[in-house]
């Protein structure tokens, strides 16, 4: 742990590049999460093993979320969808791993997963409106509207990037306060709640990224259960 | 707070790498046997609902052709009972002709029969009566004096215990055929004179020819209905069993 919860310690400096310990463990997960995929989905049958159920369980899940949120094929977004909330998991529970530190624990990677689903709703939203349609759903229903559009459109995915920072980095901070002066025992309980809380909060960001993504595909915005989502989770 | 950026950088794109590699390696190929799956599922639902449709239609088939099997053996029971019916009317009244015929045969050789008998009966008649006629003619005396000889000695041949009783029995009568003259009955007086007796005469046209003397204790036969009796009762002696 670093001195301060909002610094990264660098791993190694590559010439003038330091590359900084989240980018290492982010490479890290990565990596297991790639050879787990290619060993795990290698001999996918039509009569699935216990593996293959959970991943059918999982992929299905991600998709009837999905449906219920936006309408159409859900294939279009399993993959953002899908990869947010694996990819942040293993990030969470990195915090299980003796001197790993979780990368959503420091802001550049939670910033760096708000962009992604900031740009992601962009994307969709010109893809499903065109450009014009996209910018004319920042003037509805009125254009004295527009500029608190434009504001809700930077704040809720700043928001997003702040609850996952706040959340996951203040587990950390407080387990390694507590690991510092009780010894080696006494933060269990608090991991295991923290495994709680970052299972927690990777389904929020990736149902309110859902949401987010989903919103800017249709004109008439997300559906009723998402607009509930997203109110639950605030 | 320092926020580094490239640290931000390295993460975006960490982040759309692995993106692209969990796309690649684990949610295509996972929703892709989840498709295969639910297409083979759907093929199979298919192929059931087909199968059952076939079924269905099979079974309205199989119960329409029993419907029909069921109308024909109907018909054809019907009809076999309308033919039975007619093949028995015909085989009754073919039996009836039959039967008529048989009757009318039966009832003719009947008749044929009778009347053979009858001609039979009717010529065994003729013979038996010539026979009985020449017999009895045979053995009549010629006159009324001859019937009265023929009485006398048959009179005269009966032992005389017998004779006695006779002759001395109540009631005694002479019975002629025919009523006698006077010269007759004056034979008859003349004839059993020597015998003691006063006999009644009297007439008895049953005897037919002859005289016979009766009394209470018997009688000597001497005419022709008792010599008629016992040439009958010789020939059914005579008659073959």
């Amino acid at each position: 742990m670093e001195s301060s919860p909002f610094e990264a310690g660098t791993a190694f400096t590559l010439g003038p590049v330091a590359i900084t310990t989240p980018v290492v463990v982010t490479w890290a997960i990565m990596a297991v999460l790639t050879v787990a995929s290619i060993l795990m989905t290698r001999r996918l049958s039509l009569k699935p093993g216990r593996a293959q159920a959970v991943l059918e369980l999982i992929v299905s899940t991600i998709d009837s979320e999905i449906r219920a949120t936006v309408p159409g094929d859900p294939a279009r977004f399993r993959a953002l969808i899908g990869t947010l909330l694996v990819f942040i998991l293993a990030a969470n529970w990195t915090s299980l791993v003796p001197g790993a530190e979780p990368p959503t624990a420091h802001l550049e990677t939670d910033a760096a997963l708000a962009i992604i689903v900031f740009a992601a709703s962009i994307f969709w939203g010109i893809r499903s409106l065109g450009v014009g349609g996209w910018l004319g759903a920042f003037a509805k229903p009125s254009w004295l509207m527009l500029p608190f559009n434009l504001i809700e459109q930077v704040t809720r995915h700043f928001s997003l990037m702040i609850r996952l920072f706040g959340n996951v980095m203040s587990g950390a901070f407080i387990i390694s306060i507590v690991l510092s002066l009780a010894g080696l025992l006494v933060p269990i309980p608090l991991m295991a709640l923290e495994m709680l809380t970052g299972a927690v909060q990777a389904y929020i960001f990736a149902t309110l990224a859902l949401v987010f993504v989903g919103s800017t595909v249709s004109e008439a915005g997300p559906g009723p259960e998402a607009q509930q989502k997203e109110k639950t989770h605030d | 707070m320092n926020f580094d950026w490239v640290t931000f950088g390295f993460q975006i794109v960490n982040v759309l790498l692995l993106l692209a590699i969990l796309r690649h390696f684990l949610f295509r190929p996972v929703a892709d046997v989840i498709a295969r799956r639910q297409t083979e599922t759907d093929a199979a639902l298919n192929a059931a609902n087909k199968a059952k449709a076939e079924a269905e239609a099979a079974t309205r088939k199989a119960l329409a052709e029993a419907d029909a099997t069921a109308s024909a053996r109907q018909d054809v029971l019907a009809k076999a009972h309308k033919e039975a019916e007619a093949q028995s009317k015909a085989l009754i009244d073919k039996a009836h002709a039959e039967a008529a015929r048989i009757v009318a045969e039966g009832k003719a050789a009947h008749e044929r029969g009778a009347h053979d008998l009858e001609e039979q009966a009717l010529a065994r008649a003729r013979d038996l009566a010539a026979i009985i006629a020449e017999r009895a003619l045979t053995a009549q005396p010629q006159d009324f004096g001859s019937y009265v000889s023929r009485l006398i000695a048959s009179l005269q041949k009966m032992p005389p215990a017998e004779r006695g009783a006779l002759l001395k029995g109540g009631n005694l009568k002479v019975l002629t055929a025919t009523p006698l003259s006077e010269d007759e009955e004056s034979l008859v007086k003349s004839a059993i004179a020597p015998f003691d007796i006063a006999p009644e005469i009297s007439t008895a046209p049953e005897l037919i020819a002859g005289l016979e003397l009766h009394s209470d204790s018997g009688a000597i036969r001497n005419s022709l209905a008792h010599d008629l009796e016992q040439i009958t009762e010789a020939m059914r002696d005579d008659r073959p069993n």
